[in-house]
């Protein structure tokens, strides 16, 4: 088993007075993918939020990779191998699909070209799109998009917030179907759903968030199997 | 052979309007504000122009002709751009528009005075980008400093296309300007692309200003103007319209030259002195003003405005 790529360590964070997060401890190892479970304001993208460094944590500690980013700006987290899909997808608006894949690249001219081809052959639809405008695209094609942009830098880890928000069932499969395959190719995934199901069923391990608390932790088909995980969340 | 004359005017003032009005959107849409400086930085590039050109007058044989003198301005300009952001945008990047809105409108008093008290209230003239002849065409003769700035101006704004639309860099610059918090998820480094795009906006407008000085003159006070101008041309063209701001800018400019002079052009219509009133300057700045609020009222999103949307 690899070491942790990313250590919560106690993590705390508040929007103004209301705090959102209390003491959550995560670890993401480099080869696995990890859900974040829970209902809505349960703390999930407020998790996603601080790791990327857009909210500033009260207490507790993130390391990436051994690093503590303390004080890192969010474009260096980025530059790190951190890539971050947020919630809404927010694709740029008024560029194509090719240049919100170009722009978020790291790499040569050369490389760059080789990581979009490779992303047209992960979502087809893309390519099909090349030349659209962000605003013009369907939710689905977006959030497409919105996963090609975040691993157009080759990240370690992805974050993944809700990425099956205001889609269909269909096409959350098949966006969620990737998963596996992402960190088939080295990148770690964080990933935060409310389709427990099909999150347990991609993820390798989950963790359960409850008013920004961490109450449940375990192998993703263990807690798929746990009466109460099936009750709270699967109707079962 | 008077139209074309006037055309020719009225595209080369477009064109330094244009320059001042791209700046203003690329500021706009990089940091969410008005810029009320981009007007004084237009002034600033002419008296740069003419303490240039005196500057290297000792070095240069003869009359330092404008085509030397422009590019040291415009990278003057864009280090002075970098400056006025440290002081009137980062310090108030996290507070609402309205704070860096007024620090702008407070720089630009400071701006005007300090020329004021360097160089005086009197109209300046820098100097012409080639010579001060005129071009011939059979019977009609232009300028050759007007063709020059449309040329010099039309090469900047095609320069500034090109930036954004096919270098990695100018690709940023446009994510930041959409969206600055997914721009710095995605490993851009923000505050330079926003400090960058004032060097551009200022070294624009810089370029703008030394082009103007030499027809129009420079005061410390054109600034004002030149921000009303730019202020219309984005609303003609759209909020945001990066395009719609330059064919804002040679409306404003083809009508403020044309409009007076049309008895002259189409002396049958308005063969009567008793309409001469309807066609002096004031009244086209009447009439000005008068469309643009009728394009507010009517079609808020610009003549050219851009409909960018964003789907659920």
């Amino acid at each position: 088993m690899s070491t942790p790529i990313l250590r919560l360590d106690g993590l705390s964070a508040s929007y103004g007075q209301i705090a959102a997060l209390h003491e959550a401890t995560i670890e993401v190892r480099a080869d696995e993918a990890v859900a974040l479970l829970g209902a809505n304001g349960a703390g999930k993208s407020t998790t996603m939020k601080t790791i990327m460094g857009l909210l500033k944590p009260v207490a507790g500690r993130i390391e990436f990779d051994g690093r503590d980013l303390s004080g890192v700006a969010t474009f260096r987290r980025a530059r790190l191998g951190i890539a971050y899909c947020p919630e809404g997808r927010r694709v740029f608006p008024g560029m194509t699909v090719r240049e919100n894949l170009e722009v978020a690249s790291n790499t040569d001219g050369a490389g760059t070209h080789r990581r979009v081809a490779a992303l047209f052959e992960m979502f087809p639809v893309l390519a099909q799109r090349e030349k659209a405008l962000g605003w013009q695209l369907s939710g689905g094609q977006q959030q497409m998009l919105a996963i090609g942009r975040a691993l157009m830098s080759a990240p370690r880890l992805l974050l993944l917030d809700e990425p099956s928000l205001g889609l269909s069932p269909l096409l959350t499969n098949e966006v969620l179907d990737r998963v596996r395959a992402i960190v088939g190719g080295g990148t770690a995934i964080l990933l935060a759903e409310q389709n427990v199901g099909k999150a347990l069923a991609v993820c390798h391990r989950a963790y359960v968030l409850q008013v920004g608390r961490v109450v449940r932790q375990g192998a993703a088909a263990e807690l798929a199997r746990s009466d109460d995980i099936r009750a709270a969340f699967l109707g079962a | 052979m008077l139209t074309l004359q006037l055309l020719a005017n009225g595209l080369a003032l477009g064109a330094a309007y244009a320059l001042c009005a791209l700046g203003f959107v690329l500021v706009l849409n990089a940091t969410g504000a008005v810029n009320f400086t981009q007007g004084d930085m237009v002034m600033a590039g002419g008296f740069a122009a003419i303490a240039t050109a005196a500057m290297l007058a000792p070095l240069w044989p003869g009359a330092v002709p404008g085509l030397v003198v422009l590019p040291v301005v415009t990278a003057g300009m864009a280090v002075l751009g970098v400056i006025f952001s440290l002081f009137a945008y980062f310090p108030l990047k996290s507070r609402p528009p309205v704070a860096t809105i007024i620090s702008t409108i407070a720089l630009g008093i400071v701006f005007q005075n300090a020329a004021n008290a360097i160089w005086g209230p009197e109209p300046r003239a820098a100097p012409p980008l080639l010579d001060a002849s005129l071009v011939r065409f059979g019977e009609l003769a232009i300028p050759k400093q007007s063709l020059a700035v449309i040329v010099v101006a039309a090469a900047l704004i095609a320069g500034q296309h090109l930036l954004f639309s096919r270098t990695p860099l100018g690709r940023k610059m446009r994510a930041t300007a959409q969206d600055r918090t997914m721009a710095a998820a995605i490993g851009i480094d923000v505050n330079a692309m926003i400090a960058l795009t004032f060097a551009l906006a200022t070294a624009l407008a810089g370029a703008a200003g030394a082009l103007l000085s030499n027809t129009f003159f420079v005061t410390p006070s054109d600034g004002t103007n030149y921000i009303v101008k730019a202020y219309i041309a984005v609303t003609i063209g759209g909020w945001g319209s990066i395009a719609g701001a330059v064919a804002g800018a040679l409306l404003i400019a083809l009508f403020e030259v044309i409009f007076p002079a049309l008895p002259l052009i189409v002396p049958a219509l308005f063969g009567s002195d008793a309409l001469g009133w309807l066609f002096s300057q004031t009244a086209a700045s009447i009439l000005l003003y008068a469309v643009v609020l009728a394009i507010l009222f009517f079609r808020p999103q610009g003549l050219f405005g851009e409909l960018v949307q964003r789907r659920a």
